[in-house]
């Protein structure tokens, strides 16, 4: 390997290994070099201690570690024969607070990450401004926090339901925090108001945009990231919501997904351990995260750009940027519809009866997050995690590379490449856990 | 007091994290005042004026070291052990803030790896890290993760060059004074001994038999609120003692009980006393207490 990269701001490092012919990358190899041990320190103990060990896996989305925990834990219940009851309310309740995790993700990850980048790119007027991004963020967790009690790492979704008795007061507080920060990104992000944003269906639309998401997008458009670092056209959407749709992709083709064809592997990198894994389905590679959601959710505007630029860094940004708007739409139609009436809790059978085993997916930011566990008499003999950072930024060989590692091929020099491998929303911490 | 001129240079280090004090901290209101209070040479997420590679070189000291994560000797950032970078940094620093319970006692990642992983100060409750030797400099803001007002409240005083008073364990004692218990919305349950019946409820205290910690930990969780609007017992989710050495116990949501009575007891209240009170206590039927507190539903 030629010349080593290290890339930070990315909840921790990971190391890039470069190949390269002149300037232009030939090849590249991901390393993450820090590992934590939280799979290991779950055995033994009571599976209701994940609820609350698990969310520190990530600080900022631990809250999609949480939903994936819990969902576990009631698919467990269910394999051992006692169905868990969830109302609709502890439903609504869990989502919208997941939905604000993400919101908050994605408003740091543009603020804080990808505007100054594309900066460092040498994209002139897009005036980054990255503690808008932690003023977005902290209203979104808010709103979170009215329901979850804190964030980051709250402990409110249990088994049977969530262990908050919301009222109306909440319920107006937050629609009305909520209504703050869709006017922030209307004002501020967008430039456009957001119902007219979400009916875009094409990226020409965005041309008039005097704003930081029209200036993103010429940004891209400028550094010709719609030509460049793409990786298969083939995504997986698993969790299952209110926002998206679970499948698999041929480009846009949807297919049946199983999640029981997933499986890993410990990643490859030659120069370095890498406490990394890969994540195929079947036998292959797939691309995570907001545009594979945005495509399995036949998002208009996101089809559109795929069709002219396919899974491009254009389209990847653009789809994660304009999923916040998705998310801020969805946020609100569940705050609207929450019925209050519902019990928050339906109490299951003690966890001690339960000797099984239970799979939790959710989509948390950056894709699909699973949580595999095995219970004997409600104590954990076994816990395995399957991140999304997994999926896109894993590092295998030259003959089947990982997803970022086929977008990076072919950049015109590390800058670029190490842009392109931002374009996944990279976090190190979920990687290795 | 310095004068406002004086910007004192800030350094950022993680150790083994998982980026929730980091996070918590963006969620500080006055964010943008505070760092302008600050010459922010490195921080892992905010603008900063250099690189961690250039950190590593371990070339210019800091006024504020804020570590955040579990202290491993071997763990390398950007090729240098931690070893390296906190003995270099914290010698320089005037002030050391131990961002977060493991960064101050281990926390969560002394479980993951008890042989390997410490505070800065402190494994668990003993005086063990590596800093032990200048502990003086060391400010444990513990909280899985710290509390971004706690934080702020630290390195604004350290602006200001106003001194910080701290307990046994290194904690600001006008931060860990309180019990997470004070403040708390439950407070007449508890002191007439009324359990919440099951999770999902706002009515009842969750000490009995739901793990609460409230009363034995050290932390302001209910008067100054998490994001400003609530807590985890407002929300019907125990406390877990998370800013106590101890951390991460076991069984988090159950309490243990002896005879239906908690094994232990608030902190400075003796056993026997509290026995014959909650005798006394349950002895009241107090109507008010067993009704719900909402018609929302
Ligand atoms: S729920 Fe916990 S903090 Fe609240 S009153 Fe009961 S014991 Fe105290
Ligand atoms: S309430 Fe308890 S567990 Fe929650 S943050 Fe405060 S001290 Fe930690």
């Amino acid at each position: 390997m030629m010349t080593r990269a290290l890339i930070e701001h990315i909840e921790g490092e990971a190391s890039l290994y470069f190949d390269t012919r002149g300037e232009k990358i030939t090849w590249a190899e991901i390393a993450f070099p820090h590992f934590r041990g939280m799979e290991r320190m779950l055995e033994g103990r009571k599976a209701t201690d994940a609820l609350v060990i698990t969310p520190r896996v990530c600080g900022i989305c631990g809250h999609a570690h949480l939903m994936a925990t819990v969902r576990a834990i009631e698919a467990a219940y269910a394999q051992a024969g006692y169905p868990v009851v969830l109302t609709r309310k502890a439903r609504s309740i869990r989502e919208l607070t997941l939905v604000l995790e993400m919101i908050q993700n994605h408003f740091k990850w543009l603020y804080l990450v990808i505007l100054p980048e594309l900066e460092k790119l040498g994209v002139g007027g897009l005036s980054p401004a990255p503690l808008k991004g932690a003023y977005a963020a902290a209203q979104a967790t808010k709103i979170l926090a009215l329901f979850a009690g804190q964030w980051p790492h709250s402990s409110y979704m249990i088994p049977g339901g969530v262990t908050c008795d919301p009222t109306h007061l909440e319920r107006i507080q937050a629609a009305g925090l909520l209504d703050e920060l869709i006017g922030f990104f209307e004002k501020e992000t967008a430039g456009v108001g957001l119902d007219a944003l979400l009916s875009f269906a094409s990226c020409r639309e965005f041309n008039p945009l005097q704003s930081d998401l029209g200036r993103l997008e010429k940004g891209l458009i400028a550094t010709e990231m719609h030509k460049k670092g793409m990786a298969y056209d083939r995504f997986v959407v698993l969790g299952e919501h209110g926002f998206t749709v679970r499948a698999r992709l041929k480009h846009t083709r949807p297919m049946k997904a199983d999640p029981c064809l997933v499986s890993t592997e410990p990643a490859v990198c030659r120069d370095e351990t890498s406490h990394a894994r890969n994540v195929r389905y079947g036998k292959h590679f797939y691309e995570v995260g907001p545009l594979a959601r945005s495509i399995s959710a036949d998002t208009a505007l996101i089809k559109n750009m795929h069709r002219r630029y396919k899974d491009s860094v254009y389209t990847r940004v653009m789809a994660r940027a304009y999923e916040t708007a998705v998310l801020l739409q969805h946020a609100k139609t569940l705050l609207a519809e929450l019925e209050l009436s519902e019990p928050s809790y339906v109490p299951p059978v003690p966890l001690e009866r339960i000797s099984a085993t239970g799979e939790g997916i959710v989509e948390a930011p950056r894709g699909p997050l699973m949580h595999r566990m095995r219970l004997e008499r409600g104590i954990v003999a076994e816990y395995k995690i399957i991140t999304p950072t997994q999926w896109n930024l894993g590092s295998s060989v030259m003959s089947d590379p990982a997803p970022a590692q086929k977008a990076m091929v072919g950049a015109a020099d590390i800058a670029e490449a190490t842009f392109i491998f931002r374009s996944f929303d990279v976090c190190s911490v979920c990687t290795t856990h | 007091m310095r004068s406002r001129l004086f910007k004192p240079t800030l350094i950022w280090l993680q150790g083994v994290t998982c980026n929730g004090n980091t996070h918590s901290f963006l969620n500080l209101p006055y964010l943008p005042q505070l760092l302008a209070r600050f010459e922010v040479l490195y921080h892992p997420l905010l603008p900063c004026s250099q690189s961690l590679e250039e950190i590593a070189r371990c070339r210019r000291g800091c006024d504020v070291l804020v570590f955040e994560g579990a202290f491993d000797p071997m763990m390398e950032r950007a090729g240098v052990t931690l070893e390296r970078l906190v003995a270099y940094y914290a010698e320089e620093a005037g002030h050391v803030i131990a961002a977060g319970s493991c960064a101050s006692f281990g926390g969560i990642f002394k479980a993951a790896a008890p042989e390997r992983n410490s505070g800065l100060a402190y494994a668990g409750e003993h005086p063990d890290g590596p800093l032990l030797g200048k502990a003086g400099k060391v400010i444990n803001l513990s909280g899985c993760p710290v509390h971004p007002e706690w934080l702020g409240f630290a390195l604004m005083n350290i602006a200001e060059g106003r001194p910080i008073s701290v307990d046994a364990l290194g904690r600001p004692t006008a931060l860990y004074r309180h019990m997470a218990h004070d403040g708390c919305l439950r407070n007449e349950y508890f002191e007439w001994k009324v359990d919440a019946e099951q999770f999902g409820r706002k009515e009842g205290c969750l000490f009995y038999e739901h793990g609460c910690r409230g009363p034995l930990t050290h932390a302001s969780c209910n008067r100054t609120l998490w994001n400003g609007v609530s807590s985890k017992m407002r929300v019907g989710t125990p406390c877990f003692g998370c800013t106590e050495p101890d951390f991460p116990r076991r069984n988090l949501f159950e309490t243990k009980t002896n005879m239906s009575i908690p094994e232990e007891v608030p902190v400075g209240v003796s056993k026997r006393a509290y026995l014959t009170m909650t005798g006394i206590a349950k002895s009241f039927k107090i109507k008010r207490l067993e009704e719900r507190l909402t018609d929302d539903d």
